[in-house]
């Protein structure tokens, strides 16, 4: 078993909104993410899973609890945790290369090595031919990709993703959740990535966090016995393993209970 | 080629028109603008001294610039109007970006220059005028409070604008709140800071007008004046002429240097 590096213990996040009134938005929620692991926060919309990956990124302080990284409280945004939006987030007036070189460049790498390392996570996500381009030039596949490798150029110990791939069309989808698997089989990045579609959950985790909404609770940690501690990079492998398919059901069934738990 | 049965009206809702059909529109228009003032004037049903014809008016132009100075007129007006909108864009520029990144700063100044904004620049000129005298200043200083405040909200506007995921992803990047702001925010909202610049400038040029008509004995609007007094209307129509001539000029200039700096924004259209 790898050692923790990240470590949600009890956060909770109460949301002030108009009229005095507050909402609880997460409730006590405590997980660990091991190194070099895809932990996967899934749940139905609205029960707290963006909430959640903003208190870890340092972008919205916990009500209560705390968020340690290496046994350090986190404390605002820093480089150690890089995050992946669902909007695109590209640098429109710089390049691709220089979007990439662009949390290097504000840390202080020296040229060389920025010119280096850009190259390689450029090549990575296999946009060399458009480093010269302009991200207004590029389809949304491809910005999520330059977002992509500029995070991970950055260096960061945990890569932070919210729905990334929610706005791609299937195919395109598709293509970026392998993409993951390899990023993360060649580079050893720790991964704490959002979604609310189960397939997406179970092919890219390695751990997935089920969350119950209103207000949001950590209701199973699922671990997907049937992959046996591997990455499968395939898609349509996966969904043929024995076990996949009882998976899928459960998660289903979970799904279910929260959305008719809603409705009372 | 169209076939028969797609047929194009005249009148075709919100379909495209050809480059020729353009230029075409746009001349005929000018053609019967000039038509109907040149016979109007040449016939006599108008009165010639206060309607002159175009060709007069043109020759008027021509002969101002030719031989009676009128140029240096024309530099002083361009440089009033250039020097006063400099000046608003290097104060409104750098506070309107604070104002729409830190609510702070805006919870200071956003009452202050919501206020300014409703008092018509016109009505400092009497006070300008005992305040600064007769020079440069006052003219300036007219330009200057008639553009700076719409500026700054404007700025301001442009600069909230820009998406909280740019900013957030600047900072999850170890961006610090200075670098975020400089190298961020900033040139996001750049391209339409650079817009409301254009149109602010069309602006300063109403200002000018008005304060050279007001209270100066130089620059286009006091050669009409000039004018005036001794019942020259095709030097005042000159003057109008060269007035709209130069404010088109300098929104092409800022239309294709918008083009130039951001041609990114282009593609995305
Ligand atoms: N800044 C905020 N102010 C008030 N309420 C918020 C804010 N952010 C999120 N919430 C509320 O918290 C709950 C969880 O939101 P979120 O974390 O975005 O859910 P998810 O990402 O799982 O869809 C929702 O009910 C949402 O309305
Ligand atoms: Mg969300």
């Amino acid at each position: 078993m790898s050692e923790a590096l990240l470590h949600l213990d009890a956060v909770s996040k109460v949301f002030p909104i108009s009229g005095g009134e507050s909402v609880q938005a997460v409730d006590h929620v405590t997980f660990d993410v091991e190194e070099n692991r895809i932990c996967v926060l899934l749940g139905p919309s609205g029960c707290g899973k963006s909430t959640i990956l903003r208190m870890i990124a340092g972008l919205e302080a916990p009500s209560d609890g705390a968020v340690t990284l290496h046994g350090k409280p986190v404390i605002g945004p820093a480089r150690d945790r890089g995050m992946v939006f669902q909007a695109y987030t590209s640098f429109d007036w710089l390049s691709v290369r220089r979007n990439v070189e662009f949390g290097m460049k504000v840390n202080g790498v020296p040229h060389a090595e920025r010119r280096e390392r850009a190259a390689h996570f450029i090549d990575l996500v296999g946009l060399t031919k458009f480093a010269e381009a302009y991200p207004s030039q590029l389809s949304g596949g491809m910005r999520q990709r330059v977002a992509i490798a500029r995070t991970l150029a950055n260096g960061p110990e945990l890569l932070l993703m919210d729905e990334p791939f929610g706005a791609l069309d299937a195919e395109t989808r598709w293509h970026m959740q392998e993409l993951m698997i390899d990023i993360a089989r060649q580079e050893n990045t720790t991964m704490v990535i959002v979604t609310h579609d189960i397939e997406e959950a179970i092919f890219l985790a390695d751990k997935i966090i089920f969350l119950s909404s209103h207000p949001g609770r950590l209701k199973e940690v699922i671990v997907p016995e049937f992959k046996h501690g591997a990455r499968i990079d395939d898609k349509e492998h996966i969904v043929q393993l024995p076990g996949y398919a009882e998976l899928e059901q459960k998660i289903m069934r979970l799904m279910r209970e929260e959305g008719s738990r809603e409705e009372q | 080629m169209p076939t028969p049965h797609q047929a194009r009206h005249f009148l075709e809702i919100r379909k495209p028109v050809s480059r020729p059909q353009a230029i075409l529109s746009a001349f005929g228009i000018w053609a019967v603008f000039f038509g109907i003032w040149s016979v109007a004037a040449h016939s006599g049903w108008v009165n010639a001294l206060l309607v002159p014809p175009p060709d007069q008016v043109f020759a008027t132009t021509w002969d101002l610039f030719a031989s009676r100075g009128f140029a240096s007129d024309v530099l002083i007006s361009i440089t009033r109007v250039l020097v006063s909108f400099a000046m608003a864009c290097a104060v409104a520029i750098p506070l309107g970006v604070m104002m729409g990144t830190f609510p702070s700063v805006e919870a200071i100044f956003n009452p202050f220059v919501g206020a300014w904004r409703y008092l018509p620049a016109p009505s400092f000129i009497p006070i300008l005028l005992m305040w600064f005298g007769t020079g440069e200043a006052p003219k300036l200083a007219l330009l200057f409070i008639g553009v700076v405040f719409f500026l700054i909200t404007l700025v301001m506007d442009h600069t909230k604008n820009v998406r909280k995921e740019l900013i957030e992803t600047a900072l999850t990047l170890g961006a610090s709140r200075q670098v975020t702001v400089m190298q961020v925010v900033f040139p996001a909202a750049l391209p339409d800071i650079f817009t409301a610049m254009r149109q602010m400038l069309a602006m300063a040029w109403t200002y000018l007008v008005i304060a050279e008509i007001v209270a100066s004995t130089t620059g286009i609007g006091a050669m009409m004046m000039r004018a005036r007094r001794f019942l020259k209307t095709d030097e005042i129509l000159s003057g109008i002429i060269v007035i709209g001539a130069l404010g088109l000029f300098f929104d092409l200039a800022f239309g294709r240097l918008h083009r130039w700096l951001f041609p990114y924004r282009k593609e995305t259209r």
